[in-house]
């Protein structure tokens, strides 16, 4: 795994007050790297030093192993906060700037503005865009050209559901292909849905960061029904397989060991000679935890 | 430098804020010269037709055009730079590889392509006044006092390098427009005030509007030459009292290199400095 971005100790102070302070993250490639936090953690202020746009009061960054150089930005596909682009030109001509300054053939400006659905308006003038499409063409920008690397700032904001889902599915198949994607959000689900490794930041600050699965999943809750559901309890307390357990009539809901796999559980009742009308997994709300993390 | 000249392209043509300052530009300029064409005033030895003959045309149009180059080349200039920040447009610029170099660099060349636009227009409005009025036109008479054009270019480029300054210092276009022009017509000239004559000559709006002075009209419409061939007026109007004693062209030519430089470099501190 070779490191496409590492940050250390980065910190920005407007006035006496600290956007972000004192952070440090490595992101290799392949990641899809997601930077939760509420509004004002400091995530687009992040994003926007490593993307060159503001300049940190302390620390330092590098970008694919060395001192970031605007070569290395051409490298990089990025959307940060809105999408700012020059309001009288059509989206054709923006997409041409961007094409010019990272040197990619003026046909790929049609394949983004495809799959970002943007083609029909083409030849409009940005200004005439709704905020959903001023949206994605962010997103089709920041795409231009394949980079190994987008970086995200809230993509889906001001997008309709469907657009959501648009987006999630981009970004899905972008880290499918192998590229490195780094997501600032605020929205649980989707770092859940599309994240393999989080940061969550609280006042410019990391809590915690790690993969998204043994960071947030780690305690499924499993449902279990079945007739001798007495017998059943009494045996996985003593088998030290649960952390949590409660019981009500015949279903059981407990949240297993670190060492113990539903599957492994299914099999030991089985054994044991008791059948399960129900085995159920139930991904425990992250927004519980979420809001838990950052009080 | 061919990439940057693209995308400065691509911005500015198809900009209509750009494109109408330009043809105001052009169409005010050449009614000035229209109409100042058309006043007819003659006493015996003076007649105002002879200012608009060959030499005398150059040093009177670039006069009349530096007026535009403070107006309107400055204005344009500010609001295209001014555009990019307050737009953020400088980000897209920055965060897909552009440096902030070359940035500033498109700017540059803007700035160069606008003196040059300027520069057209005054030696081919002057080349088509000049042939109107003259009545015993010769090359020697054409070229005659055409390094004006030159000097004219150059201020062209010191008073967009200024406005470009004020772009990169103040955040709201409107206020760096206001500044601009108040520092032309009051911030400096009062300060200059206050200090040692001396050292008044050598303000940058002083020394950069001196390059096009006013022109000699007393001279310019006379019948007799009083120009001598090194460019100098014999009718020394600074010494009866009418001109300012003006610095020579020359010091003001290499002052105004030195202004140049300093406001790009600022520009250029600032830019590298700003968080976009």
């Amino acid at each position: 795994m070779s490191e496409i971005l590492r940050i250390t100790g980065l910190t920005k102070k407007y006035g006496t007050l600290f956007a972000i302070n004192d952070l440090s993250l490595n992101i290799e490639k392949g990641n899809v790297f997601g930077i939760l936090g509420p509004n004002g953690s400091g995530k687009t202020t992040t994003l926007s030093i490593v993307t060159g746009i503001i300049h940190p009061t302390r620390g330092s960054f590098q970008w694919f192993g060395e001192n970031p150089r605007p070569s290395s930005y051409q490298r990089i596909g990025s959307l940060i906060e809105t999408p700012h682009f020059y309001p009288y030109l059509s989206l054709y001509q923006n997409l041409q700037l961007v094409s010019k300054i990272k040197g990619i053939p003026l046909k790929e400006i049609n394949h983004v503005l495809g799959i970002t659905n943007l083609l029909a308006r083409k030849h409009s003038p940005f200004i005439t865009l709704s905020l959903g499409m001023k949206q994605r063409l962010g997103i089709a920008a920041a795409m231009l050209g394949s980079p190994e690397v987008l970086v995200l700032d809230e993509p889906t904001n001001g997008l309709d559901p469907e657009g959501f889902a648009e987006v999630r599915e981009l970004i899905l198949q972008e880290a499918s292909a192998g590229k490195t994607i780094i997501l600032a959000s605020h929205i649980l689900d989707e770092v859940e849905k599309v994240c393999s490794h989080v940061a969550i930041l609280k006042k410019g600050k990391i809590l915690t960061s790690g993969k998204v699965h043994e960071l947030l999943l780690k305690d499924d809750l499993v449902r279990i029904t079945t007739i001798k559901s007495d017998e059943l309890y009494e045996a996985l307390i003593r088998g030290g397989w649960t952390k949590t357990i409660e019981k009500e009539k015949n279903e059981i809901r407990l949240t297993l060991s670190s060492d113990k796999s539903p599957g492994d559980l299914n099999e030991f009742a089985f054994k044991n000679g008791f059948v399960l009308d129900k085995i159920e997994v139930l991904k425990q709300s992250l927004e519980s935890q979420f809001l838990e993390i950052i009080k | 430098m061919k990439k940057l000249l693209q995308i400065e392209l691509i911005k500015t043509l198809n900009n209509s804020t750009f494109k109408v300052i330009l043809v105001l530009h052009f169409i005010l300029f050449l009614l000035l010269v229209y109409v100042s064409t058309r006043i007819d005033l003659s006493v015996p030895g003076f007649s105002t037709q002879k200012m608009f003959m060959f030499p005398n045309v150059w040093p009177l149009f670039t006069w009349y055009a530096s007026w535009f180059n403070l107006l309107f080349l400055g204005i344009i200039i500010i609001i295209l730079t001014g555009n990019e920040f307050s737009f953020k447009t400088s980000r897209l610029m920055i965060t897909n590889g552009l440096s902030r170099n070359e940035f500033l660099l498109g700017k540059g060349i803007l700035i160069l392509l606008i003196s040059a636009w300027g520069l057209l227009l005054v030696f081919l409005a002057g080349s088509v006044t000049g042939f109107i009025f003259t009545e015993d036109f010769s090359l020697i008479k054409f070229f005659e006092n055409t390094s004006i054009l030159l000097v004219y270019f150059v201020q062209a480029i010191a008073y967009m390098c200024l406005a470009l300054l004020f772009s990169t210092i103040i955040k709201s276009n409107a206020l760096s427009i206001m500044m601009y022009l108040l520092y032309f017509i009051m911030i400096e000239p009062i300060f200059r005030l206050f200090l040692p004559k001396l050292v008044r000559p050598y303000f940058p709006v002083k020394v950069i509007s001196g390059l096009t002075p006013v022109p000699e009209f007393l001279s310019l419409a006379s019948d007799k030459s009083f120009i001598s061939t090194n460019g100098q007026s014999q009718l020394d109007l600074e010494s009866i009292g009418i001109l300012p004693k003006a610095i020579p062209l020359n010091t003001s030519l290499i002052l105004t290199l030195i202004y140049i430089s300093l406001f790009v470099i600022a520009s250029w501190y600032i830019v590298k400095k700003k968080d976009l």
